[in-house]
């Protein structure tokens, strides 16, 4: 796989490589740490939903809005580290010196929102729903003052890196129409070929760029109201503009995800995965879908247009069309007959294939309106986005990070995925599966607890369901934390990822 | 025009509906996958593999296309927006603020901060009524929960907006209302109460 690039005149040189491989590990250890801690909050959230510990309003809701974040954020920077290394190491020459940068930016910005939600209680929620954090907030306002700061780092840090991704990428292909493909949507074969991580990281980045400009505008006019509260903004406005930043980043994890998924496969199965008019078709009609599905955050402001529900109802519903028709039979290709010896990495690929489906079709379902209207803010809205990110972005990881982990061929062969991955596989779902039984009995999303509710049934559903979540989640936690041990010491030890 | 589709399917409430075609879809996706894993030992030539894949993939094409579309021209009938909903019998005015409800029959041209009403208040069952909903601070959002915890109507509440939500009670019995939009520390306790008589 790597002889066909690495022989490419103005791809990376070796020594870029190495500086590279150098990156990637202190990425990937990063995120072998913080990742689990972001899981801790989870399970506090779930236990004290389930009565089993107590805790003050003012501390879950900043516990959930460090969970919200961090996951968003350490998922999306595992992401597009993990992808921008493959691309750097195979097909074009990016910077190092920028690529740091980004590492530490990042580093920064996790700190400072760790420090705003636990030292200073900052209890928004990921979403900052404007005018909150102004208006009744428990919270002192520099916490506010330094998430907002600390989530334009973020942003500034992940718009520079998806930037000169884009722009390397295009350099060496031959501008925009080139990286979209279009070329093999002509009578004629292209005259050269473009990598499908190419494309896909195309399709997603630049809906990242808008996203993450997006967010920096929202962002600068929440500093603009810290130092004058005299100002007031639409808030139908500033809602529009925050879901269509938090709907991009989550969904673009997922198709950063799979791109690097279209690279590794192949190795594994022994069948190339290369780009033919059906994958650009499929590919560039996911790029719309990315810009306008996050109108179903919406359906409930009934004060939105109505021309704009459509659109997010029908972007959602076409979405399902690429995905799984193009990526998932594109899997389905890789595997089928392919007498694949199951090592950790296509396992982990195939699973992870596997929970963006069902993640997917829990998303189809919720954004039908007629039906969003009875599921809306409760937690099946998390039980669909947990699936995805959870049973298909993690997934995606493992599978990365065991490649990673794993430099020699023969060691790859031999990487199997032992007891902890699968007790994290049946944790995660056995932890999804509540939050699914919990969304089909309208128990509602971001409540501490239910015991206020004033419904006695729902109380006591809600608390039990969420008893039986944290224990899952204690599984799934135990399994992680066998295999990411195991990953840590390879890496640290090897330090010598493979190209 | 009619503005649920669920009542049409009998008693199945929409979650439990959801619940049930999601878990369908999911053995089926699980199935499948296992199927692929269980049998990816048989070696088969990859071109004649992928043929036979690719072939699949344009008939599952078709089909996922018609069955969407199908479901995109159903539901799209069944929309709690205004044009969608049915001649009021009654209005109520509903503001939502940090953390307490305030109730009043009939419309009102207060602004939401002077509107005065109780977060407590009795409705006929069996008419149409149209919440007129506005916030008086920050997003909140105005659901209804039945006697056994289904949620059964909502809308957002927002700041510097009114938006109009139609329900009829089907039956007599108290019905909750429970803010869905989380609005600070105490989002949990801010209820209230419809009676249906």
């Amino acid at each position: 796989m790597r002889s066909e690039n690495s022989t490419i005149a103005d791809g990376p040189g070796l020594a870029d490589i190495q500086q590279h491989k150098k990156l990637m590990t202190v990425w990937s250890v990063t995120f072998l740490i913080l990742f689990p801690l972001l899981i801790v909050l989870g399970l506090l959230m779930r236990a004290n939903q389930g009565e089993v510990v107590k805790m003050e309003y003012s501390t879950f809701y900043s516990l959930m809005t460090l969970h919200g974040l961090g996951m968003a954020g350490t998922l999306f920077s595992i992401a597009y580290a993990a992808l921008s290394y493959l691309i750097a190491t195979r097909y074009v020459k990016l910077s190092v010196a920028l690529g740091t940068t980004v590492y530490f930016l990042v580093v920064a910005g996790v700190v400072g929102l760790a420090g705003a939600c636990l030292i200073g209680k900052f209890g928004a929620g990921w979403y900052l729903l404007y005018p909150l954090p102004f208006i009744g907030a428990s919270w002192p306002q520099w916490s506010t003052g330094l998430a907002t700061v600390s989530l334009l780092v973020l942003g500034a840090a992940w718009l520079v890196g998806s930037l000169h991704v884009v722009l390397a990428l295009s350099k060496k292909y031959g501008g925009f129409s080139r990286l979209m493909g279009w070329a093999y949507l002509g009578r004629q074969e292209p005259e050269s070929e473009l990598p499908p991580i190419a494309l896909i990281a195309t399709v997603s980045l630049i809906p990242g760029i808008l996203a993450f400009l997006t967010a920096a505008a929202f962002l600068i006019l929440f500093l603009l109201q810290l130092f004058e509260p005299s100002l007031s903004f639409n808030a139908l406005l500033l809602k529009n503009l925050l879901f269509f930043f938090g709907h991009t980043l989550v969904n673009i994890t997922i198709y950063l995800a799979v791109g690097w998924v279209y690279v590794l496969f192949p190795e594994f199965s022994g069948r190339e995965w290369k780009l033919n008019r059906v994958t650009v078709y499929g590919w560039n009609a996911t790029f719309l879908f990315i810009l306008f599905a996050y109108f179903h955050h919406l359906y409930m402001d009934f004060a939105q247009p109505l021309s704009l529900q459509y659109i997010g109802q029908i972007a959602s519903y076409m979405s399902a069309i690429p995905a799984t028709a193009v990526t998932i039979f594109g899997i389905i290709a890789q595997v089928y007959h392919a007498e694949i010896r199951w090592t950790a990495t296509p396992l982990a690929f195939t699973l992870g294939g596997m929970g963006w489906v069902i993640g997917g079709v829990a998303a189809v379902v919720d954004s039908t309106i007629a039906i969003n209207k009875a599921l809306h803010n409760t937690l099946w809205v998390p039980a669909h986005f947990h699936t995805y990110m959870l049973a298909g972005v993690v997934l995606f990881i493992l599978g990365f990070l065991y490649y990673l982990a794993s430099p020699q061929e023969s060691a790859r062969e031999n990487t199997r995925a032992g007891a902890g991955f699968w007790l994290f596989v049946i944790g995660a779902y056995g932890f999804l599966a509540m939050f699914y039984l919990a969304g089909a009995n309208s128990i509602p999303r971001r409540f501490a607890d239910y015991a206020t509710m004033g419904l006695a049934s729902s109380h006591q559903i809600g608390a039990l369901l969420a008893q039986i979540a944290a224990a899952f989640v204690v599984l799934l936690l135990v399994g992680i934390l066998g295999v990411f041990w195991g990953l840590f010491v390879r890496l640290i030890a090897r330090r010598t990822p493979p190209l | 025009m009619k503005t649920d589709l669920f009542p049409l399917l009998a008693a199945l409430t929409a979650q439990k509906f959801s619940g049930g075609i999601f878990l369908m879809a999911a053995l089926v996706v699980v199935g499948l996958t296992t199927y692929l894993i269980l049998t990816s030992r048989t070696r088969e030539e990859k071109y004649a593999a992928k043929k036979r894949v690719y072939g699949l993939r344009a008939r599952y094409f078709i089909g996922l296309s018609v069955i969407l579309l199908v479901a995109l021209v159903i539901s799209l009938r069944f929309l709690p927006y205004e044009r969608y909903q049915a001649k009021p019998d009654q209005t109520v005015t509903v503001v939502a603020m940090q953390w307490t409800w305030k109730m009043a029959a009939g419309s009102s041209d207060q602004t939401p901060l002077e509107f005065t009403g109780s977060n407590e208040i009795s409705l006929p069952a069996g008419k149409n009524i149209r919440f007129v909903v506005a916030s008086a601070d920050v997003n909140h959002n105005f659901a209804i929960y039945n006697s056994q915890g289904v949620l059964v109507a909502q809308t957002q509440a927002m700041p510097g907006y009114r938006n109009e939500l139609a329900y009829r009670f089907p039956e007599k019995g108290d019905y909750m209302v429970i803010c869905l939009e989380y609005c600070g520390g105490p989002h949990t306790i801010m209820t209230g109460k419809i009676h249906a008589l």
